[in-house]
């Protein structure tokens, strides 16, 4: 009888998978060399690891101010401020959202840029939300 | 995973992370304050662009030999120092001052490297081309325009830049290193009139070595920093077709196209953003003026680290005094990293009777090998 042909070769398959993702995370990024908070950031927020929300933060420099929008789309919430010390490349920012009640809620954030040469920088810090508190994690994308 | 299975791997991550290490300047991967001797006899020679690589083994203090990659110039400026491909062979004994890797790596960039049997001094990083002995006319097309080529019949290119980035300080010029970094960091605010985060950015990369430089993963020299290639750039007027081609030597031996034949410039917020930009370009008598906007913010503007944004125009300017010099001047203005529109700008040497050569960077032989 003839081997299957559709048997996958698990090892192998394993391999070739490990060797796309070591590729992939080796190949030239697109890095942005400009304005360090320049673009689109992704991660989450929550009180603990466990509660955490997801979040997508587009911030832009237009040469006197940075402004940013959080969850764009639908349920967009427009950041009032930002600001950014590059003294020490600390970021804090404010806006208002709704929460399910209707009820309008302060957001405040302050975290810290990290590894700022790389594309996939960082910012880390304390995230507020009404009552809320806990931590943020953001990677530029 | 059995060992074949994880050296197959290992291979691949090493070959998937090859463009990650090109072309890194040479103070983030060389310790510029110390200096080595090694002897020994020469193993292998890698002469590819855009450096030559030579291995020797060298025996260390407890006698034990170690195998040295000693980085050292072009193939054509070791050709124009006379140190030709067959100038050196394996086995010869080489004497070699040099600079060492960063680290504990077993690599170093040559300052001096002599052969022992005859104390021939093959190489010297102080020895500078020779600037050209006499003073040639412009040459000129038959309606009088400034060629930016060769003279009809005789072949050349543009070489080596007077300043080894772009700064303000023209008339007082800072201290800067071959690679950009400045002697004093405290001369920053004179390089460029930087917005705050620009500066902390431009200090940021000043202090890291310039480790991060796009150039170090083969991203194409855009901007004004084209023209501080060290393997050079030429012109190619095409003026029938109403364009000027610039062709560089380094990086990936890119091209751009400046147009002439009268077309308006883009709109910023409509061109495709690119690291070249959308340049239109004009003659003010013997000046060509050339326009450029559309740059992706994926450069460096000039070794050293000077940041921009997708906002950034420039106004370069052409002339040519002589046969054998171009004067580049460049206007940056870019409002959201500069507080107001600056200048600067340096001239180029003619290197006559010869052509750019070959040169890609990720070929260079440096990641053909692991110290």
């Amino acid at each position: 009888m003839a081997p299957d042909n559709r048997t996958p070769n698990r090892p192998a398959a394993r391999l070739a998978l490990i060797g796309l993702f070591v590729c992939l995370a080796f190949l030239p990024v697109r890095a942005q060399e400009g304005h360090p908070l320049t673009g689109t950031w992704s991660g989450d927020w929550g009180p603990s690891p466990a509660a955490r929300t997801h979040v997508t933060m587009v911030m832009a420099w237009d040469g006197k101010a940075l402004t940013g929008t959080i969850n764009p789309g639908p349920d967009a919430i427009a950041v009032e401020a930002i600001f950014l010390d590059v003294t020490n490349w600390t970021i804090r920012f404010e806006a208002s959202t709704k929460e399910a009640s209707g009820a309008q809620v302060q957001v405040a954030a302050e975290g810290k840029l990290e590894d700022i040469a790389s594309s996939h920088r960082t910012l880390t810090g304390t995230w507020r939300q009404g009552a809320t508190k806990g931590t943020f994690k953001l990677t530029r994308d | 995973m059995n060992t074949r299975h994880r050296g197959a791997l290992c291979l691949l991550a090493c070959v998937c992370s090859l463009p990650l290490f090109a072309q890194r300047p040479s103070s983030a991967v060389y310790d510029t304050e110390r200096e080595v001797r090694l002897e020994g006899p020469v193993t292998r020679i890698d002469w590819a662009t855009p450096h030559v690589f030579v291995f020797l083994d060298v025996r260390d203090a407890a006698g034990t030999v170690v195998n040295w990659a000693v980085q050292v110039a072009s193939p054509i400026d070791l050709e124009r120092s006379g140190w030709t491909r067959s100038g050196l062979r394996l086995g010869d004994v080489v004497s070699i001052t040099a600079q060492p890797a960063r680290g504990s790596q077993r690599q170093a960039l040559g300052r001096l490297v002599v052969l022992k049997a005859s104390a021939k001094q093959l190489f010297s990083s102080s020895r500078k081309p020779s600037a050209a002995s006499r003073t040639a006319p412009t040459p000129r097309w038959p309606d009088g325009h400034v060629r930016l080529g060769p003279p009809p019949g005789q072949t050349g290119y543009w070489g080596a830049a007077s300043a080894p980035a772009l700064t303000e300080a023209i008339r007082s010029p800072v201290r800067l290193n071959g690679d950009g970094l400045l002697a004093d960091l405290a001369d920053a605010d004179r390089v460029a009139p930087f917005q705050p985060w620009a500066k902390a950015l431009y200090l940021h990369r000043q202090r890291s070595l310039l480790k991060d430089d796009p150039l170090g993963r083969c991203m194409p020299p855009g901007g004004p920093r084209q023209f501080h290639m060290p393997d050079g750039f030429k012109f190619v007027e095409q003026r029938e077709l109403g364009r000027i081609l610039v062709l560089m030597g380094g990086g990936n031996r890119n091209w751009r196209v400046i147009h002439t034949d009268g077309r308006p410039q883009g709109q910023p917020a409509e061109v495709v953003l690119s690291f070249f930009g959308n340049s239109v370009g004009r003659w003010e008598k013997d000046t060509l003026v050339v326009d450029s906007v559309g740059y992706n913010e994926r450069f460096w503007l000039s070794s050293g680290g000077l940041p921009h944004t997708e906002s950034l125009h420039l106004v370069e300017r052409f002339s040519r005094p002589s046969l054998e010099t171009l004067r580049y001047e460049v206007t940056v203005d870019d409002p959201r990293t500069y507080t107001r529109p600056w200048t600067g700008g340096w001239t180029v040497q003619w290197v006559p009777n010869e052509e750019i050569q070959e040169s890609f960077c990720e070929e260079n032989p440096e990641f053909t090998f692991v110290r």
